[in-house]
């Protein structure tokens, strides 16, 4: 299966070219983008994701064209947000975690055993019935995370996935994220949006976004330390 | 979806979402076609105290549901005390109360999954009107959904204006709730999308 190909991709944004020429050949399983606030990187999440166009360039997620494919990719990627709030769609959490479901064709009775695998996978099942909107925000982000993953998605964007949390919760949820075998068995991909450059150091490839293109791609330690170099306090 | 739903294993919970709706909607029906007398006001009482006694609702539930609704009550008896005397004012505000709590007895023992897929069939005519019924319904549900969340944002920004010594203009309030608000159903959007949601 083919990674992430992006050729001479850019972003325009009204006025604002947000990322420029940006070309990448990633097959990774996990890839950490860093840079710093406004670089462009989250714009760059959510191109792979297909929530926003390529104004410019080609892009291929797992072989996809993500604007003529966009059903086909929407089943196998999956996205999470940093905030959490923003992904709860459903009032109690099984049903949260059912809605994703929703649009897969598949019999009630699997449907609900999935949902049960996944709340027990991610720790939620004694809150199954809890209203979605009452929980602690680690527990959302787990919830968040369990939706995504009960699609069992082949590649799962996440944009600061730890940013409202402690470094408890933060630390639950990035464990899911690298895990290598993937929850209900299936492996899965993973782009890292992060600040976190601990979170970063975990992956196996990072990225680094300055002013809406990629400036360095590598070993995570090496652009790490590359991105370190250039900030100026 | 604002959570009513109390899970349960009581009759209503066992009635399908379908008839548990009609069944509701009948009675209520019959309830508003009740003469206003003292008599047709003990009845509708005694109609909903019989609906709520059942196991897996409960008397303590319908007290909960009436103080939930004890403007809507107060202001109702009021007016009509006012206005039409004391035997209309009792019976029409049992009635009100009454609807309420039946209605609030459907959420109570009904998953909003399952709510959701009635109101879907219940929309299905809408589709000769090229209304997809679908989609009506899940804008329904994520309407009732972002209440509460709404309700955090209010709650946020009147905190900031008061943090930094801001009064209660409305014209502070509304400005960043505004903003707040836009920016969640923005990322709303991008999370129904991500979920497959077109």
């Amino acid at each position: 299966m083919s990674g992430i190909e992006l050729q001479g991709a850019g972003v325009r944004l009204g006025d604002t070219e947000v990322l420029r020429d940006v070309t990448l050949s990633l097959d990774a399983r996990t890839i950490a983008v860093i840079g710093e606030n406004g670089s462009g990187k989250s714009t760059l999440g959510r191109l792979l994701s297909g929530l926003v166009p390529a104004t410019a360039g080609t892009v291929r997620v797992l072989g996809l064209d993500p604007v003529r494919q966009a059903a086909e990719l929407r089943r196998r990627v999956a996205v999470i947000f940093s905030n959490p709030d923003a992904q709860i769609i459903m009032p109690t959490v099984a049903e949260d975690v059912g809605f994703s479901l929703r649009t897969e064709k598949l019999p009630r009775a699997e449907k609900a055993e999935r949902v049960t695998a996944a709340l027990e996978e991610f720790g939620l099942a004694d809150l199954a019935d809890r209203s979605s909107h009452d929980l602690s925000g680690g527990q959302k982000q787990l919830l968040a995370l369990c939706g995504a993953f009960v699609r069992r998605p082949d590649l799962v964007v996440a944009d600061e996935p730890t940013a409202y949390l402690d470094a408890r919760n933060a630390r639950r949820v990035a464990d899911h994220l690298l895990a290598d075998a993937s929850h209900s068995g299936t492996s899965h991909r993973l782009v890292l949006v992060t600040h976190d450059l601990g979170l970063a150091e975990r992956c196996d490839t990072a990225v680094l976004i300055q002013d809406g293109t990629v400036a360095e791609v590598g070993a995570p330690a090496q652009v790490i330390a590359t991105y370190e170099a250039g900030i100026r306090w | 979806m604002v959570t009513l739903y109390r899970p349960g294993n009581g009759p209503w919970h066992r009635l399908r979402a379908g008839p548990k709706t009609a069944l509701l909607l009948l009675i209520v029906l019959g309830i508003c076609l009740l003469p206003v007398t003292w008599w047709a006001a003990a009845v509708m009482a005694g109609v909903c105290l019989a609906c709520y006694v059942v196991p897996g609702a409960g008397l303590r539930e319908l007290g909960r549901q009436l103080v939930t609704i004890r403007w809507v009550i107060g202001l109702t008896l009021v007016g009509q005390l006012i206005f039409l005397g004391p035997e209309s004012a009792a019976a029409n505000t049992t009635r009100v109360a009454v609807a309420c709590a039946l209605a609030a007895l459907l959420a109570l023992t009904t998953p909003a999954t399952e709510l959701l897929e009635t109101i879907e069939r219940a929309m299905q005519p809408l589709a000769l009107l090229r209304i997809d019924p679908r989609r009506a319904a899940l804008t329904l549900s994520v309407t009732l959904s972002t209440l509460p969340v709404l309700a955090g944002l209010a709650r946020d920004v009147r905190e900031a204006q008061r943090a930094r010594g801001g009064g209660r203009s409305l014209r502070h309030f509304a400005m960043p709730f505004l903003v707040m608000a836009l920016k969640h159903a923005d990322e709303l959007g991008d999370a129904l999308a991500a979920r497959g949601v077109r």
